[in-house]
């Protein structure tokens, strides 16, 4: 599913929403099985873990390799280091970048950059990606590739969401498309493509 | 919390401090400065203790007694008085020794008490010559070869609490038997000032200290914090606990501590010798606690004030920042 709208639209008041990151005033919030309406606050990691984020800035730790930045979303739920091994090697062949495992992030392209920080967004096997702009700093060819994988991603059972500002990739994937403007939904296409 | 995430965030928060080494070193840095000043504080203060309590145990109180030489020439006794003149029997209290060390029991068990030494009447005498008359003795024989011995018996007595001074001595000058009593109640007053004046002061002393230690660790930890920004954001974004995210900066803090501990450790010891080497060659001073008996306990005191700035300091900082700062979803 793609979120669309023009810069101050709301997309990122959404996704803080669905994250939990801000608190809607009114209406109804439930994902992945919680009530975010009434969510505790120490319940909020739990509802994180059923998700995971892609960031446009792609938002790597410099000072760790592409293992360990992959490695580190399960390190901090506790994993144990077997199921981290394991599960890291898994998704970096996923994604293409097996062989990059020791590689810091400095080394890489814009696009391997961004594969990493997919790779740690699907490593604890979430309900829920949401990919905040996950094309905005990569070349078009890149992009393509990483909407591809989502797609892939998608197909396997795991609800995408992707904010972007690409109409090309919105016309180009045949997705559901929710369009927003001044906080309001204008537009639900479940049939893909940006017409209402 | 699981022990494998313990032992996972304890190594996080020990390679933080290699991280952000410079910082660290700052800290540890005034940290020591801070332990050393609160250990030679605390070394100053328990040996200015020690000084009053051995000026405490020389200022005692002698109670005479009420005997036939306090009615021949003490303060009420007749204006002429010689070898002749007779006493009567009953004008005094304490007739013998016995009657005397009876006393001295009495007044032992008067609160805040500490000791009662008997002085008899030939004692005191003695202890006159001795310490006033030192090489002239033969010029006072007339004391007890002519006009007999004309001390009374008397107790020395040392207390316990000199804060209780008047109390106690008002006790003892009503105690049955004693005639009069002799004390330096101005010594006791200025002992009490200097004793209460000490403790205030090392109180104040390490009170400040110990507010500069956890400002100094706090401050430690929020550069950490805000150079590990990213990092903080994505554990939240991946579903960390506030608690996962605390404890390496909370373990980074207590590992400051204790090293700072360590090495404050190693140069209080090294000034105190060094302080009191040259107070005993210097000034010949010889009543100077010993390094070695106080060791163990300051260290303990070091490591504490360590772990608790340590973790204090840290605690609150990283629970301010992501309360308040700690967004991680800041860039979407």
């Amino acid at each position: 599913m793609f979120v669309v709208g023009a810069s101050g639209a709301g997309k990122s008041t959404f996704l803080k929403l669905i994250v939990r990151e801000e608190q809607a005033n009114t209406g109804v919030l439930k994902v992945n099985g919680y009530d975010l309406m009434k969510i505790k606050h120490q319940e909020i990691p739990m509802l994180r873990r059923t998700m995971g984020i892609v960031f446009q800035d792609f938002r790597l730790i410099p000072t760790m390799n592409v293992f360990d930045n992959v490695a580190f979303a399960m390190r901090v739920i506790g994993a144990p280091s077997r199921k981290v091994r394991k599960d890291v090697s898994a998704v970096l062949s996923m994604v293409g970048l097996g062989h990059k495992a020791r590689s810091m992030p400095n080394q890489l392209s814009g696009g391997e950059q961004q594969r990493v920080g997919l790779a740690r967004a699907l490593v604890n096997k979430p309900k829920l990606i949401i990919a905040d702009e996950p094309t905005g700093n990569v070349d078009p060819n890149l992009s393509y590739e990483i909407v591809s994988k989502l797609t892939e991603i998608n197909k396997q059972g795991t609800t995408v969401l992707m904010v972007t500002h690409d109409h090309s990739l919105v016309r180009d994937f045949n997705h559901r498309v929710i369009m927003l403007e001044e906080g309001r939904i204008v537009a639900d296409n479940a049939a893909g493509g940006e017409e209402a | 919390m699981k022990a494998r995430s313990i032992k996972y965030l304890a190594a996080e928060g020990v390679k933080n401090i290699w991280a952000n080494r410079l910082m660290s070193i700052a800290s540890i840095g005034v940290l020591i400065a801070c332990m050393v000043l609160i250990g030679m504080a605390s070394l100053i203060t328990k040996n200015v203790n020690k000084a009053i309590s051995t000026l405490e145990q020389q200022n005692v109180i002698m109670a005479y007694f009420n005997d036939k030489n306090s009615v021949l020439y003490g303060e009420n006794a007749p204006a002429q008085t010689d070898e002749n003149v007779s006493v009567a029997e009953d004008s005094f209290l304490i007739h013998n020794d016995e009657e005397a060390k009876a006393l001295c029991d009495k007044l032992s068990e008067i609160d805040n008490v500490l000791s009662v030494e008997y002085i008899s009447s030939e004692a005191g005498l003695q202890s006159v010559k001795d310490t006033l008359l030192e090489g002239k003795e033969e010029y006072f024989t007339f004391l007890d070869e002519e006009y007999g011995n004309p001390l009374s018996a008397a107790a020395k007595i040392t207390l316990a609490d000199m804060s209780k001074f008047s109390e106690t001595l008002s006790l003892i000058e009503a105690t049955e038997g004693v005639d009069s009593v002799q004390s330096q109640s101005d010594l006791a007053d200025k002992i009490n000032a200097i004793k209460t004046g000490v403790g205030v002061a090392g109180v104040w002393i390490i009170a400040i200290l110990l507010i500069i230690s956890l400002v100094i660790v706090s401050n430690t930890i929020r550069v950490t914090m805000y150079s590990r920004k990213l990092e903080i954001g994505i554990m939240k974004a991946v579903g960390a606990t506030d608690s996962f995210i605390r404890l390496p900066f909370v373990i980074e803090g207590m590992f400051i501590g204790v090293i700072s501990a360590i090495f404050s450790m190693a140069i209080v010891y090294f000034c105190y010798r060094v302080a009191t080497e040259t107070l005993m060659q210097s000034l010949g001073v010889m009543e100077i606690i010993k390094f070695s008996s106080v060791a163990l306990e300051t260290f303990g005191i070091f490591v504490i004030i360590g772990l608790v700035s340590g973790a204090l300091g840290s605690l609150f900082m990283i629970s301010k920042y992501l309360k308040k700062e700690g967004s991680e979803f800041t860039a979407i």
